[in-house]
């Protein structure tokens, strides 16, 4: 049994790993282990290694542009959804509300649309004026709020929740209002959860592609995933493909090597509560 | 009773609840005028002049489609199920180093859905890629398997079966992490107990596991089939000469630049889901009474 299971985990980490290999391998590859014109077969490590692809992608001003983009999309979807979101999740974790799961489905109600479905209306609306007057990164920003701040209300309710309302008491016995113990008491303590939320929605934002590619359609700026699509129309190769793809991967799986030791954290925590 | 209440008495709630309303209200109006907005802009297009939505069901396109995303769903979601029951039994117990073989299992999910799609398009390349290299038998460790390198793209069946070998290799962690949710929950008495009955381990799957993984699965099914339904990004990659649903509405929308009926086939869409979800909750009644009847 042990051997059979040692044997499959390898199988199944061969499966994982080897595309992330195969974009790794042609990002570092010389001309010669990729354009073999039939006459040998691609080599599994590149003849003469370089990293010529990453020196000629930092020198275009389109690639550094949408880079630049989608960080940017990325942040500005992070502020909104919790500028929304925050004190919509701190009304529902503290206070009786009636109807409140009528109230929490409709907050999920618009995550019921298939993205594909929902992105003609947002497109058809977004594209057309006051909308359109807008930069597309607050559009595309815009959008993928809408897609992040469902999740957003929910990890931050959580994070209310987890806070013991005896600190709010005292603070109102000090005679602090209503908004100044929210943003003096409750905002600081919740920081860490919500910077949760937070990396959450910057890593939806930065990997999204169906609503930027939508709303981004006509005009020249643009986010990565986008970027990498309107690259592949001229069919380059491989080489330059996987060097965006890349670039692309590297701070989400970083992200997610880094943050799942707190995520875990975070679910036993709950449970244990 | 309502009608004892005075207005006054209302207001009075009102103005002392005004503050909680205040904090509630930004999120919720943004995403209940998006939820209404899509809705009504879905509907209003479907039935604008013409009826488009009616036209579909006349439309060659549509009907291709149609059957091909149904095919999709239906080796796509069972698929997915198998490949998340295994990753989730292979990690269910622990070993050395399970912690880093946990943290690698979750590695695809990331990946951006493009990313794999189109890494997967390079290494499935046509004429030369490694995938025809290997099966040409032209690394010697490999048997040779096929005389002409295949053209994955070339064909219905291949390109939308790469498609599903996508989704599914991209999505394996959230099947795995619902399983093994699921597989935690049983307790170990329960198998100790079948041990000492002398049940081998592929009875105790069998008879113990399996039935008591049954929500969990029945879970799965339920999500997968949405995720198929409704798929663009693998499809629209790695088979763009035969669409999915998905791809249609984004082909009807940009290229031939026919926003009502794009909009038809996304309401369809909708539906399509809301059936499926349907009839597999009324599955799941059905199953757990007939479980709990054991």
């Amino acid at each position: 049994m042990k051997s059979l299971r040692f044997i499959l985990i390898c199988l199944v980490l061969f499966f994982i790993i080897f595309p992330l290999f195969m974009m790794t391998k042609y990002s570092v590859s010389d001309r010669e282990s990729i354009v073999t014109g039939g006459k040998y077969p691609e080599p599994f490590f590149p003849f003469s290694p370089t990293l010529e692809m990453f020196r000629a992608l930092s020198a275009r001003n389109d690639f550094v542009g949408a880079g630049f983009t989608s960080l940017w999309v990325g942040l500005l979807a992070v502020a909104f959804s919790l500028f929304l979101g925050a004190p919509t999740a701190f009304a529902l974790a503290r206070f009786k509300i009636p109807g409140l799961a009528v109230l929490l489905f409709f907050l999920l109600s618009v995550r019921l649309f298939p993205d594909i479905s929902a992105v003609i209306p947002v497109a058809e609306l977004l594209l057309s004026r006051p909308f359109s007057l807008l930069p597309p990164v607050v559009l595309v920003g815009l959008a993928h709020t809408l897609l992040a701040l469902p999740y957003t209300v929910y990890i931050a309710k959580g994070v209310f929740e987890s806070i013991p309302r005896d600190l709010e008491e005292q603070a109102h016995v000090l005679g602090a209002g209503k908004a100044r113990t929210f943003l003096k008491i409750l905002v600081p303590l919740a920081l860490p959860g919500l910077g949760a939320a937070a990396i959450y929605t910057f890593f939806l934002s930065w990997n999204e592609f169906i609503f930027a590619y939508f709303l981004t359609f006509q005009g020249t700026e643009t986010t990565l995933p986008v970027y990498l699509l309107r690259i592949l129309a001229w069919s380059p190769q491989k080489n330059f493909i996987s060097a965006i793809s890349l670039v692309i991967c590297i701070p989400v799986i970083v992200f997610t090597f880094l943050v799942q030791r707190y995520m875990k954290e975070g679910l036993t925590a709950g449970a244990v509560k | 009773m309502p009608s004892s209440i005075k207005p006054s008495y209302l207001l009075h709630r009102l103005k002392s609840n005004l503050f909680t309303i205040g904090f509630f209200i930004p999120a919720f109006l943004y995403l209940v005028s998006f939820f209404v907005i899509i809705l009504v802009y879905l509907l209003k297009f479907s039935f604008s002049e013409g009826i488009p939505f009616l036209q579909l069901f006349s439309s060659t396109d549509f009907k291709a489609a149609l059957w091909r995303t149904f095919w999709f769903m239906g080796v796509g979601t069972p698929l997915q199920l198998v490949v998340g029951l295994l990753l989730a039994l292979l990690i269910q117990q622990s070993f050395k180093g399970v912690g880093a073989v946990r943290s690698l299992f979750m590695i695809p999910i990331a990946i951006p859905a493009l990313v794999t799609a189109v890494i997967i398009d390079l290494v499935f390349s046509y004429p030369f890629g490694p995938i025809n290299d290997l099966l040409l038998g032209r690394h010697g460790f490999f048997p040779q398997i096929i005389n002409v390198p295949i053209n994955w793209s070339g064909s219905e069946f291949l390109s939308l079966g790469l498609a599903i070998l996508g989704k599914t290799w991209r999505d394996m962690p959230i099947s795995m992490l619902i399983l093994l949710a699921g597989l935690q929950t049983i307790e170990r008495e329960q198998y100790e107990a079948a041990r000492t009955m002398g049940a081998r381990s592929w009875q105790e799957f069998k008879y113990l596991t399996l039935p008591l993984l049954t929500p969990a699965i029945l879970t799965i099914l339920i999500l997968r089939s949405i995720e198929n339904w409704k798929e663009f990004v693998f499809p629209f990659i790695l088979a763009p000469a035969y669409p999915l649903l998905g791809v249609l509405i984004e082909r009807l929308y940009h290229v031939e630049q026919n926003p009502a009926l794009a909009a038809s086939v996304a309401l369809c869409l909708v539906a399509l889901i809301g059936i499926t979800t349907l009839v597999f909750t009324l599955i799941t009644k059905m199953v757990r009474k007939y479980l709990v009847r054991i």
